[in-house]
């Protein structure tokens, strides 16, 4: 088996260290045994995401946003949007994430059109929420950290990944993130996925089924993982 | 005279002397307390003050030791903020501890580290001789927002003293930008004889100006080198300070060949790794703009000891440590690229705090090539791992494909100093700010040695 990862926008959308993501997904395939690759499509790019099992996009603050815009319609949303219809896993985080929305209203008041892959929409704000969070999510409490001045509203049809237990999430009203089909967007930073290890497996074994049929993953030990989650987890709580 | 300057020096001095009778740090609070007496203190104190002040992201306090040395063997009276006290307020204090009730300083020069944010007050108080950017990278994210807010800080403080000589670091494209301003200047760089072909670019891709795509013909460190921007056309500035040439390295220091205007010398800098020399030439080109010969820049290069946390010497175990204080990926990508150029066995000791002052976003640690760590092999006995963020590091570090078995989990300081004091290997430290004073108080305790506001 192999997990064929595209990471767009590697040289735009790299502000907060979500490379983490990628490195956890690698290294926890690797240790099941499952080849992984990787491959970088940046501005400029026509993209072709069909072959593609897992899509990641990393973090920008409003400035990347506006760099890539013309790129993102022209070049990648189309194809964005029929992979994500067609199952295919995307991560996306922070500013990556408010990408796959509809729209962004800047703190200027003009209005970027965007990919339009989650029926939601982000507005931007002069105050940063900024701190480590928790949510709830159906694979466990999640532990990252949150570093934006966006608000995304979800519409009416679209989930949240989870909800908020301590922090800010996307608008300060209890939901964090979005999760459709195979899609998985949210703010956390940390990196998110190297102390979550279930939200991680989730994500990898979705990729993987939707290519090789249903798909159970072995189980690691976790230990150092429960640990970093367990000791923000409690802090979080006290 | 104004009435309120004796009474804010007064202030000053009494919370200072509380702070010590309390063992206290107390750089800070004595120079707040007497700003808000007297809010123009500073400019007052240092009126007759010649001052450089240095700032950008990294190298501020090795590169302000440099400078101190010169000065200390030009024989002059200057004061320096040598504790990390680098806000308005630290910086006020010791100026403050150096004057007269009345506001006259005894000293003649200043080396004055300030914080990237701190520029916007303090610069147009200090009205520097020369100012020095040292050079701009991602810093502790969420505490300044993002690197284009701290080039505007620096940017507006400069605007406000246009007769300071500003000293650019011409290899780092955002420092660069500042060459707009109608401020005189000397540029400081590395030329292609001390490029580094061992560096992945960095996370400034992208030309401050204009957006477009930056080119480099040669790279030194991170975004540092010879750029180019595709679009504007804007490119590295010829340089009026230049480290053309590595000569020599080691583990105890460097060689280069430097040159200042058309004369090219061999200058010994007397610590080691890259970054060190970027900060020899960046404290070269600070001297050079306060008006002092080349040949007593170079002098102070060979013979100078570091600061606090930077590369400093402690002894402790059988062989001692050194300790290297880390803030960001670029900073501690550089302290691995010169662990792994090391020919001996080492014993690697990270303390991660998430304290203000280290930046409370730890999001960083995943953009570190910690796995280079694991091509040491053998060389690297173990891995303690310590500080409030212990166990992310711990995990950082299994992600990094090192073994598990050589991740050594100490959260407790007094633990590890004492696992530490019986070691027999090099000793290399790598905390983060506040994780720095911590463990190094445990470690002055045991061994004996200075705290750190006795500086």
């Amino acid at each position: 088996m192999e997990l064929k990862i595209i990471h767009l926008y590697p040289d735009v959308m790299n502000l907060y260290g979500d490379i983490g993501n990628i490195i956890c997904i690698k290294k926890r395939l690797q240790w099941r045994g499952i080849d992984c690759s990787v491959k970088e499509i940046g501005l400029g790019e026509k993209a072709d995401f069909s072959e593609a099992d897992l899509i990641f996009i990393g973090s920008g603050r409003e400035e990347e946003q506006k760099t890539l815009h013309a790129d993102l319609l022209e070049n990648k949303a189309g194809a964005l949007r029929c992979a994500a219809e067609a199952g295919t896993s995307i991560l996306a985080i922070g500013g990556g994430f408010e990408l796959l929305g509809k729209y962004i209203e800047l703190s200027d008041g003009s209005r970027l059109e965007l990919a339009g892959v989650l029926d939601m929409h982000t507005v931007g704000g002069k105050s940063r929420h900024t701190g480590n969070y928790m949510f709830s999510t159906a694979f466990g409490k999640v532990v990252a950290f949150e570093n934006h001045s966006g608000s995304t509203y979800l519409g009416e049809d679209l989930e949240s990944l989870g909800k908020i237990e301590k922090g800010y999430g996307n608008n300060g009203e209890g939901e964090e993130g979005a999760r459709w089909k195979n899609v998985f967007g949210s703010y956390g930073h940390g990196s998110l996925l190297p102390k979550n290890p279930a939200l991680c497996d989730e994500i990898i074994r979705a990729a993987l089924s939707r290519r090789y049929g249903e798909t159970e993953l072995a189980p690691l030990p976790d230990e150092a993982e429960k640990r970093a989650h367990s000791y923000m987890a409690e802090r979080l709580e006290k | 005279m104004n009435i309120k300057v004796p009474i804010a020096i007064l202030a000053c001095r009494a919370v200072r002397l509380l702070a010590h009778v309390l063992r206290k740090g107390g750089t800070a609070k004595p120079g707040e307390i007497a700003l808000k007496i007297c809010p123009n203190l500073l400019s007052i104190l240092s009126r007759n003050v010649k001052t450089v002040v240095i700032t950008g992201t990294n190298g501020k306090t090795t590169t302000a030791r440099m400078v101190e040395q010169a000065f200390a063997d030009a024989q002059l009276s200057y004061i320096a903020n040598r504790s990390g006290a680098n806000l308005i307020s630290g910086i006020t204090t010791e100026f403050a501890l150096k004057s007269s009730l009345f506001g006259r300083c005894r000293c003649s020069h200043a080396v004055i580290e300030c914080d990237e944010a701190a520029c916007r007050r303090t610069l147009v108080q200090l009205k520097p001789q020369a100012v020095l950017v040292t050079n701009l990278f991602r810093d502790q994210v969420d505490r300044f927002g993002d690197v284009s807010v701290t080039l505007q800080n620096i940017r507006e403080g400069l605007e406000k003293v246009p007769e300071s000589t500003v000293c650019i670091n011409a290899d780092c494209p955002l420092c660069s930008s500042l060459a707009s301003l109608p401020n005189p200047r000397v540029f400081f760089g590395l030329e292609n004889g001390a490029a580094n072909s061992d560096t992945d670019g960095g996370d400034i891709k992208r030309c401050p100006g204009c957006g477009s795509e930056l080119e480099y013909s040669y790279r030194t460190l991170g975004h540092l080198g010879g750029w180019i921007c595709t679009g504007c056309g804007k490119k590295r500035a010829d340089t009026d300070i230049s480290v053309t040439d590595l000569l020599a390295a080691n583990a105890s220091g460097s060689t280069v060949s430097m040159r200042v205007g058309g004369e090219s010398s061999s200058v010994n800098i007397n610590l080691p790794a890259l970054y060190n020399v970027y900060n020899a030439a960046a404290a070269t080109a600070a001297l050079v703009a306060a008006g002092f010969e080349a040949g007593s820049a170079y002098a102070a290069l060979e013979s100078f000891s570091c600061g606090f946390g930077r590369m400093e010497s402690l002894p402790i175990g059988t062989k001692g440590a050194r300790m290297m204080l880390v803030k960001n990926p670029t900073g501690c990508k550089q302290v691995i690229d010169f662990l792994s150029a090391l020919d001996e066995e080492i014993e690697l000791v990270i303390c991660l705090n998430d304290r203000a002052g280290d930046g409370t976003d730890i999001s960083w640690i995943w953009e570190t090539d910690f796995e280079k760590l694991a091509g040491l092999g053998e060389k690297l006995s173990c891995i303690r791992v310590s500080g409030i963020r212990w166990a992310d590091m711990a995990l950082r570090l299994k992600y990094a494909g090192i073994d598990e078995d050589k991740i050594i989990c100490t959260p407790d300081y007094a633990a590890l100093t004492t696992d530490m004091a019986s070691s027999e290997k090099s000793i290399y430290i790598i905390p983060t700010y506040s994780a720095m004073l911590e463990l190094r108080s445990h470690i002055v305790r045991l061994t004996g040695g200075t705290e750190f506001w006795e500086g």
